[in-house]
């Protein structure tokens, strides 16, 4: 960030609700390395690509031959590709800037999970977690699969079916959690014995184990961006996290030496102690009241915090804690299940999804840093006594002067060098993308028949079936705005942005516009979203009449 | 402390630029000219409410722009040069596409006074406008929504651009303040001039983001540092004490500031000595605005209402 003015004590992990994202039923979402753009997939099998910044669509990835629920997507390294997994069995891999289908590979089973090779910018390879079956490497440009072993080889092959295959409360759980290291070149998977394996992918062969102490199905594991730690989330309710001792480069050829240097006889002692070698038990999270399951565990962009959503239905929590141990927050919003949670790799932003399809930001809450209009200003926390001193005020007109010269105005100044960021890489062989080229929809003249004749397609999410957290108050917000249009309620300098449904509505509206062929599935919601599409043109009218005020 | 070797070494090489051609073609004074950033075209905006999109290398007229219904103030280009902003009197900016067949693309409505500033952000998904009534407001690109108001000031607003990176905007008004805005939340970050005079006529951050360039009209442009909050370097010699004249960074060949002046010259000074280098002569009014080639040694300027034209410069091979 090239911003050393902004402070960087303003706020580490979010707080509220800042606006909602709405189209259609999102499941799933991913940012991008730089988190400018987040990509969403939708139940009824389209990918879209918001803009992170403005908060509007970028770009919407829609096959034809897809329209089943998309269960996860993930960018490559460099954000010109986009992986997406679809409960019909396939694979599809987009190209961001073109919006068009690179390849399309059709699985056994319904892949849950599926991840890009991180380590490539181009990548063909993938791993793919389906339904009650090994983790698949799968090459998405020939088709051939590769099943992974899910236990550590001890008499004869070593790929066996997962055998526990549900949650003690009779739940079914079928996924064997598995993901890259950040290098790609190892896949690290969680089995149903409560085992980490370290794979080596490519010559599909276990090269460590380690052991999780309650043996509990692992349900989830996730590297920090930095790839230094590993968190697993099991079944006994525990999220452990783990440092990655194995360097980050070359892990595969460290995990080679360590074969090499250790005796052991017997395999499976043999890859626990290679095991041991290359992770370590650094914290354990539980809730030990309510021992609630997790869901969705992940690491803050900086890997400082760690973040797990409540996997009870019905409620939307999200847990922080700091790497140290501690619960620093908890976040609760509407009454509606998590179903994915991401982080903001550089900044304090959570995006959540929920049940209904909603995809919630959670910011801070920005407040107003008064000493910023005063440059030598300090606000105090609390009343101090100030003691002047011995010649405060005394008329010392010189040392005035010493102070105002005390830059030499003959120092050479670069204004064109910019420091690296975190994010540049030694080996950047390719132009990252970071945002999608913004092209302004023509204004229509009649547009505001058509969007008012169109709202009522448009409101084909369940938002009307969800109600909004306290703090949203979207409904409270919206009427106030027919009175009080946005510029009103500045009083400082500041408008804050909770995004009211009618705003996204217009937003949703101009897409609509702009796209006049892509029809937008209607789900037969549209008599409930009647009520409020009166409301969309009331805020429309709202804006419009500031505009007409110009005509004096 | 770098020695002065390094900064001496362009001084003394310092290949003068010389006028190549004056392009007549507004019926008004030309407010703003700007190099689009692959370098290709030229656009020009003027208070006969049109604006000009010119080849850059042919300098041949390839499309006016009509539409605003009121003087034109300042222009912007898109970072992939397909679309410019205009900032109208007529208190609107329109989005042009900037190429076949040139339509108005979007009119963005809201300011409650002329519209005097306009800038992208590097991504181009956004833009920020400063107006008369004193706010700034920032506008996504795609639907032409106003996403902000930021009352950021007590007089007209003079200036607006956003660092390299998108996340900062500086604005400059005549209210004498120079202001530093975080872009995401449009709260005030620093103030960094609080003298009520002079006015701040024009702000624009270094190309790498960490110093701003601030114009004032008592005829001085200054380089400040705005993480530390204070000024490297002051430029003078020029004369500034009415207009809101751009000035600019030239990066091409040596490192200059280059600015307008009400004496109907555009200066060019070394960006470390603040030694003045070259004082073009050939415009019959106040230049108004100056825009540098993004990778060519060559400058444009535009004239006031005396004058009309738009002169283009370029140094000796």
């Amino acid at each position: 960030m090239n911003a050393p003015i902004i402070d960087p004590l303003q706020g580490d992990f979010p707080e509220v609700i800042e606006e909602y994202l709405e189209h259609g039923v999102m499941k799933c979402i991913a940012f991008n390395r730089r988190g400018t753009l987040l990509a969403a997939g939708c139940s009824d099998g389209s990918c879209v690509i918001w803009d992170f910044e403005t908060r509007g669509i970028a770009k919407e990835l829609r096959d034809r031959d897809c329209a089943a629920a998309i269960t996860s997507v993930c960018w490559s390294k460099y954000g010109h590709r986009i992986l997406v997994s679809a409960a019909d069995k396939s694979l599809t891999l987009w190209d961001v800037v073109s919006g068009e289908k690179i390849s399309r590979v059709v699985l056994q089973q319904t892949p849950l999970q599926a991840r890009l090779h991180p380590g490539s910018s181009m990548p063909s390879i993938c791993l793919a977690c389906p339904l009650s079956s090994a983790p698949t490497i799968v090459d998405l440009s020939t088709g051939s699969t590769t099943v992974l072993p899910v236990t550590v080889p001890s008499n004869g092959n070593g790929v066996a079916p997962p055998s526990r295959n549900k949650y003690p409360d009779g739940t079914p759980y079928t996924l064997t959690a598995a993901c890259f290291n950040k290098n790609g070149d190892l896949v690290y998977m969680g089995n149903s014995k409560g085992e980490i394996l370290i794979i080596d992918h490519k010559n599909v062969k276990v090269l460590a184990m380690i052991p999780i102490s309650s043996g509990a199905v692992i349900k989830n594991i996730v590297f920090s961006r930095n790839g230094q730690y590993l968190l697993t989330n099991s079944n006994d309710r525990i999220i452990r996290i783990y440092e990655n001792l194995l360097p980050l480069k070359d892990g595969l050829g460290a995990l080679d030496n360590l074969h090499k240097t250790i005796e052991e006889e017997d395999i499976v002692e043999k890859m626990k102690a290679v095991g041991s070698k290359c992770l370590v038990l650094f914290r354990e999270f539980q809730d030990l009241i309510t021992k609630m399951h997790w869901k969705a565990p992940c690491f803050s962009g900086d890997g400082e915090w760690v973040m797990a959503a409540s996997a009870s239905k019905g409620e939307h929590k999200i847990y922080i804690w700091d790497r140290v141990g501690h619960l620093v927050k908890m976040l609760e919003g509407p009454k509606e299940a998590v179903f994915d949670l991401a982080w903001h790799p550089v900044h304090p932003i959570i995006v959540s999804v929920s049940l209904t399809g909603l995809v919630y930001i959670w910011a801070k809450d920005y407040t107003e840093n008064w000493s910023a209009f005063a440059p030598d200003f300090k606000e105090l926390e609390e009343n101090e006594e100030y003691v002047e001193r011995e010649d405060e005020f005394d008329l010392v007109p010189e040392t005035e002067k010493v102070k105002e010269s005390d830059v030499n105005e003959d120092d050479e100044v670069d204004i064109v060098t910019v420091e690296k960021d975190q994010f540049s890489d030694s080996d950047m062989s390719q132009e990252e993308l970071r945002f999608l080229p913004a092209i302004p929809c023509p204004d229509v003249p009649e547009q505001q028949d058509k969007c008012v004749g169109s709202s009522s397609k448009l409101m084909d999410s369940n938002q009307s079936g969800s109600p909004l957290s306290e703090e949203n108050g979207q409904n409270g917000l919206a009427a106030n705005n027919v009175s009080s249009p946005l510029e009103e309620d500045t009083g400082g300098t500041r408008l804050k942005r909770k995004r009211k449904p009618s705003e996204k509505g217009l937003e949703l509206q101009a897409e609509k516009v702009r796209k006049p062929l892509k029809p937008v599935k209607s789900s037969g919601r549209s008599s409930k979203a009647k009520s409020k599409s009166v409301v969309d043109q009331d805020y429309g009218n709202g804006v419009y009449a500031d505009d007409g005020s110009d005509d004096y | 402390m770098a020695s002065g070797g390094g900064s001496q070494q362009p001084t003394s090489a310092y290949k003068p630029y010389r006028h190549v051609k004056t392009l007549t073609a507004h019926q008004r004074a030309v407010s703003c000219v700007k190099f689009s950033n692959d370098g290709t075209l030229l656009a020009s905006a003027s208070l006969d409410k049109t604006l000009i999109i010119w080849s850059a290398s042919s300098l041949s007229l390839l499309h006016r722009l009509v539409g605003h219904s009121d003087g034109i103030s300042d222009l912007a280009w898109s970072s992939d040069s397909h679309y410019i902003c205009s900032a109208s009197d007529d208190r609107t900016l329109r989005i042009w596409d900037a190429r076949a067949p040139f339509e108005c693309l979007k009119v963005l409505k809201g300011h409650a006074d002329f519209v005097f500033c306009v800038n992208f952000n590097p991504q181009s998904n956004l833009i920020v406008s400063g107006s008369f009534d004193e706010t700034i407001r920032i506008w996504e690109v795609k639907t032409g929504k106003c996403l902000r108001v930021i009352r950021a000031h007590s007089m007209p607003v003079t200036s607006v651009h956003f660092n390299r990176d998108g996340s900062l905007i500086v604005s400059g008004s005549h209210d004498g303040s120079c202001k530093i805005w975080d872009a995401k939340e449009g709260t005030c970050l620093k103030p960094l001039i609080d003298d009520k005079d002079p006015a701040v006529s024009f702000t624009k951050f270094s190309p790498n983001g960490k110093f701003i360039l601030v114009a004032t009209l008592d005829s001085t442009l200054k380089l400040w540092n705005y993480s530390t909050g204070k000024f490297l370097k002051i430029y003078q010699g020029h004369t500034n004490r009415a207009y809101c004249i751009t000035s600019t960074f030239s990066v091409t060949s040596g490192k200059y500031i280059v600015s307008g002046s009400e004496d109907k010259c555009v200066y060019l000074w070394d960006l470390q000595s603040k030694a003045m280098l070259q004082k073009l002569e050939g415009h019959t009014d106040t230049v108004i605005s100056v825009t540098c080639h993004p990778s060519v040694n060559k400058i444009a300027s535009a004239g006031l209402e005396g004058d009309r034209t738009i002169r283009i410069w370029m140094q000796d091979p």
